[in-house]
């Protein structure tokens, strides 16, 4: 019996092979399926003629294989219709450009400036905005450098009388945060700061800075140190190591230059830090006690730091740019690779 | 200042290389420039600080090395005897001005015969960047770079008085210095006089009229102190800086001018055949002390951080020349050496000591932070703006702050008047800028000279006018240019051609994005650097906030541009009031809303913004949404008429709306139309 069902199967299946379109597929499906004539509704009729006993196996075998031939037909029809659909679809090219959405830029110096930002606020510092368009005590006097003093020579400054003028640094972001808080202090003051320079490849008579002012009990230049390395590992890279020598400016002592390992040899000796391994990068020190006392704060109570950056120059050793014009050109160029 | 390492031999050892030396100089705050070869001798160029004039002298450099290395310093031999029992020649010295000039030492020489100085004294002026001339000014010259104290030499058969009176300058007096220049002095210049008139502009530069020549066998010489900042100002008003001038502004040595008068009559008598005539006259009538400093050892570790100890401390002070007493316990009182003009408080006596400890054996500690971090608001909300327009595909630009005469020709300021540099440094920085439009533009044809003719660009930054006090003052100002694009073209986007709704379109989103919560954009009046016909005024609030349209045909003509250019100048202030508006909350709508569109035929002239305040004055308060969908100008429309397609949404938040009630909304809003403007509908 068994065998005579494994019979009807295997021609299904060589039938089913053969199938090259509709037409031979409607034919195979009565063939098989057809509710009057087809091979199982036939074979069926012989379930009369068996012995009692044997009818629910056979019945149940031929069951099984109406669902089998069913199934598998439902298949075949499936694949030749998706077969078909497909032979009438167009592939898109995925490799054409999309749609031009628009993507500018942000300037780099203003990148690096709101970065420079984020760092300090994380370090619990207020950020001033302050005034371009600055007095003569501000940017000079507040900050030990009274007229007539040698150090303003290093600043040559743009006047629009005799007391107002376009601020030098970002320094006086240190009597600013003086007048108008009370220490603990941590202030800093980013943005455009000018001098008379000429406008070629290593100048511009304007630029950008960034100044910072502690002034706390106890605070000393070892804490200056290491909010500075702080600083520098965050905004150039953890491996930067920095050196502070002795310098002078008017408003700090003691006075520090600072340098920090040459970004592009990693301190080996490279033509940008002139084969020395290290670049200048800022001016630091220790709030000097005029200043502090100039500005109403008790200096043998409290003591503080103050260094000053410029961004530009952050930006050029960063990026490797190597005229600072280009900063203030906008040649979209430029900008594009920002 | 240039220093020859063979000359600073002769004061102090040098075992190290000069790489060695220019390192260690450099830790000790004497930064070296560079370092050349001069006649065979390394010469360090040494870039010494305002505060350090001791340092300007191969012997101050020598003192700094002696100390660093603990190395003794060895002075020159100099004349000990500056006086002879009766004078040959006599003279006088008379200080009219003690505060300009507290000490004045003055020495008569003859028997002198001019000529030109040794070899080996040309060799090193020429090494530290001195121009040998003769004998007796290359005399006065060595011992300034020797010994830091500039000297002068007067020939004195020219002083008409045979005498020297300091004393300040008549007003308005000419005089002719030794550069062949006419100088105009005023009443607060210090001069030497010959009892006649003035014969040296005092520490500055000496006069043509008593210059020593060939012929010169009698000199004077000058050793004196000026004060500093006298000094500075006659040099910086003159516009003369000299080697005096610099070294006397910054701080000399009053002790010195003995020293330096005694080896320069020593090499006069070397090396040009003088004889002291004239008995040194040291008129001093203003005795200055040196500078007295108590230091505790307690402040060098408060200020430092670092523990010195008291050996340190005094020996590293006492290298240095300073004297120290003990004043208590662990403090002393330190007596300065008089050439030591920066030394003022504690706080740089630590600096000395830091100086030697070495900034780097400090160590580094983080202070704890007690305090909390503030944002600037102003900041946020640029960034904020910077953002989102550059994310419309508009490229930051930066530039320069200042504008000249074009500028403001070109775009004359819209408020205000500029505000000008009193000192400019070319005709470019002659005035501070007005606008942000004129650097726009500019940046847009540099591009364009470059191939680029698609520009985006936006800037964020301030421009500057008078106040009404005649104060110059800022304001923040936001700008943007578009021109040949809104977006780059491509072939899902063949034209991409930038007009006055897509410089609208960007700014309305960066004041949607930053919620301001509502403006306007309305026709604007005449606009100097703007075409008439497309501009237009942005309104927050009732205040007008900035301009914007396209930019007139005549500088569109001026700079060749060749294709129209779209700006807008908004004022950041104005945003700043408005912007952050805080979100409020408005419940989702339960019910479906209904959408219908309609066009309407109106006359060209009727504004969009006319019809759209008309129909939301109607009161229906279920029409949510009004949005101009289509414009159409042509054929099938009568000449001077514009069709409008609106899509109109309603949405009822109690109930689904019926089809007969939309239907009854549009109707009101048809017949307004109709009844209002003449119009009606064209199709639906």
């Amino acid at each position: 019996m068994s065998e005579s069902i494994d019979n009807l199967r295997r021609l299904f299946e060589e039938d089913l092979a053969a199938i090259d379109g509709m037409e031979s597929w409607k034919a195979v499906r009565d063939k098989y399926l057809a509710r009057e004539s087809g091979v199982i509704t036939t074979e069926l009729k012989k379930l009369r003629d068996l012995p009692k006993e044997a009818r629910p196996a056979f019945g149940q075998a031929m069951n099984q294989l109406r669902a089998l031939v069913e199934k598998k037909l439902q298949e075949r029809l499936d694949e030749a219709k998706a077969a078909e659909a497909s032979t009438k679809l167009q592939r898109i090219d995925v490799t054409r450009p999309g749609f031009p959405f628009a993507l500018g830029s942000i300037h780099p110096i203003k990148r690096l400036q709101s970065e420079i930002e984020q760092i300090f606020v994380s370090m619990g510092f207020q950020i001033f905005n302050l005034p371009e368009i600055e007095r003569d005590y501000y940017n000079f006097e507040g900050l030990n450098m009274p007229r007539n003093h040698p150090a303003r020579d290093a600043q040559d400054t743009f006047y629009f009388d005799d007391s107002v003028l376009l601020r030098t640094h970002c320094s006086s972001v240190q009597v600013h945060a003086m007048e108008e808080l009370k220490p603990p202090i941590r202030a800093i003051s980013t943005g455009k700061v000018y001098r008379r320079d000429p406008f070629d490849a290593t100048h511009s008579p304007m630029f950008y800075q960034v100044d910072v002012i502690v002034i706390e009990e106890g605070i000393t230049m070892g804490d200056l140190k290491g909010m500075l390395d702080v600083f520098l590992k965050r905004m150039f890279h953890s491996d930067i190591r920095m050196r502070l020598r002795p310098g002078f400016f008017p408003f700090v002592e003691p006075g520090a230059e600072v340098d920090i390992s040459c970004i592009f040899c990693s301190g080996k000796g490279c033509p940008t830090c002139k084969q020395s391994g290290w670049v200048e990068i800022l001016g630091a020190g220790m709030v000097h006690p005029k200043v502090l006392r100039m500005s109403g704060i008790d200096d043998s109570r409290y003591s503080g730091f103050a260094w000053g950056m410029g961004i530009d120059r952050v930006a050029i050793l960063k990026h490797g740019v190597d005229d600072i014009r280009l900063f203030f050109e906008n040649d979209l160029r430029f900008l594009r690779q920002f | 200042m240039k220093i020859s390492i063979e000359w600073l031999q002769e004061y102090v050892e040098i075992r190290e290389s000069p790489e060695k030396l220019k390192e260690d100089l450099s830790m000790i705050g004497l930064l070296v420039e560079s370092m050349t070869k001069v006649h065979g001798t390394h010469v360090l160029e040494i870039e010494v600080t305002s505060n350090r004039p001791d340092c300007l002298s191969h012997i101050g450099m020598a003192r700094e090395i002696a100390a660093l290395y603990s190395r003794p310093l060895k002075w020159p031999t100099v004349q000990a005897k500056l006086s002879i029992p009766s004078d040959r020649i006599p003279y006088a010295i008379e200080i009219r001005d003690e505060e300009l000039c507290p000490r004045y030492v003055g020495l008569v020489m003859d028997g002198i015969k001019v000529g030109t100085s040794p070899d080996w004294m040309q060799r090193r002026l020429e090494s530290a960047g001195m121009r040998p001339l003769n004998n007796v000014v290359d005399i006065t010259n060595y011992v300034l770079l020797e010994m830091g104290h500039p000297l002068h030499a007067f020939d004195y058969d020219v002083l008409r008085k045979g005498k020297i009176v300091v004393a300040r300058a008549r007003q308005g007096e000419r005089f002719q210095t030794l550069d062949g220049m006419e100088r105009e002095l005023d009443g607060e210049m210090l001069m030497i006089n010959d009892g006649e008139g003035p014969v040296a502009i005092a520490g500055v530069m000496g006069g043509m009229n008593s210059e020593i020549s060939l012929s010169t066998t009698r000199v004077l010489i000058e050793s004196a102190y000026f004060g500093p900042a006298s000094i500075r100002r006659t040099s910086k008003k003159l516009g003369l800086s000299t080697e005096a001038s610099y070294r006397f502004e910054r701080g000399a040595d009053w002790d010195n001018t003995v020293p330096a008068i005694a080896r320069t009559c020593s090499l006069i008598e070397q090396l040009a055949g003088g004889k002291i005539a004239g008995s040194l006259q040291d008129i001093y009538p203003r005795k200055k002390d040196p500078v007295r400093i108590t230091l505790r050892q307690a402040n060098t570790k408060a200020l430092l951080g670092a523990d010195l100890t008291s050996e340190f401390i005094e020996s590293t002070l006492r290298r240095l020349n300073f004297d120290l007493a003990p004043e208590g316990e662990k403090a002393w009182l330190v007596t300065c050496p008089t050439y030591r003009a920066d030394m003022e408080l504690e706080a740089d006596l630590i600096e000395e000591l830091a100086r030697f400890y070495g900034y780097g054996n400090i160590p580094a500690t983080l202070p704890p932070s007690k305090t909390i971090g503030i944002h600037s608001p102003v900041y946020r909300l640029e960034n904020s703006i910077r953002e989102i327009i550059s994310s419309q595909g508009y490229n930051e630009a930066i530039n320069l702050s200042f504008a000249n005469e074009m500028d403001h020709l070109e775009f004359p300021p819209l408020q205000g008047e500029r505000a000008a540099v009193r000192n400019p440094l070319t005709e470019d920085t002659q005035y501070m800028r007005t606008s942000l439009a004129a650097g726009l533009v500019r940046s847009a044809k540099r591009n364009f000279n470059y191939g680029q003719r698609l520009v985006r660009l936006f800037e964020l930054g301030k421009v500057y006018h008078l106040g009404s006090d005649g104060v110059p003052f800022e304001r923040n100002v936001l700008g943007i240019l578009g021109t040949g694009g809104f977006t780059d073209q491509n072939w899902k986007n063949p034209s991409a051609s930038f007009d006055f709704f897509h410089l609208k379109g960007v700014l309305s989103k960066l004041l949607q994005g930053v919620r301001v919560p509502s403006f306007e954009i309305e026709p604007a009046g005449k606009i100097p650097w703007l075409n008439p016909a497309e501009s237009a005024v942005l309104k927050i609030g009732k205040e007008t906030a900035g301009v914007l349209g396209s930019l007139s045909a005549s500088l569109e003509e001026k700079y060749k541009l060749k294709q129209p250019a779209y700006l807008a100048e908004i004022d950041f202030a104005c945003i700043e009031k408005f912007a952050f508006a805080p979100p409020s909350y408005d419940p989702l709508p339960k019910y479906p809303s209904a959408e219908r569109d309609i066009s309407i035929v109106v006359s060209r002239d009727l504004a969009f913004q006319t019809i759209h305040k008309g129909i939301l004055q109607l009161g229906i308060c279920e029409l949510v949404r009004l949005q101009l969908i289509d414009v159409y100008e042509g054929e099938k429309i009568p000449e001077g008429k514009v069709s409008l397609t609106l899509r109109l949404t309603f949405q009822d938040r109690e109930k689904t709306l019926t089809v007969d009630r939309v239907q009854d909304f549009i109707d009101t809003i048809l017949s307004f139309i109709h009844k209002t403007y003449g119009v009606g509908l064209r199709s639906i």
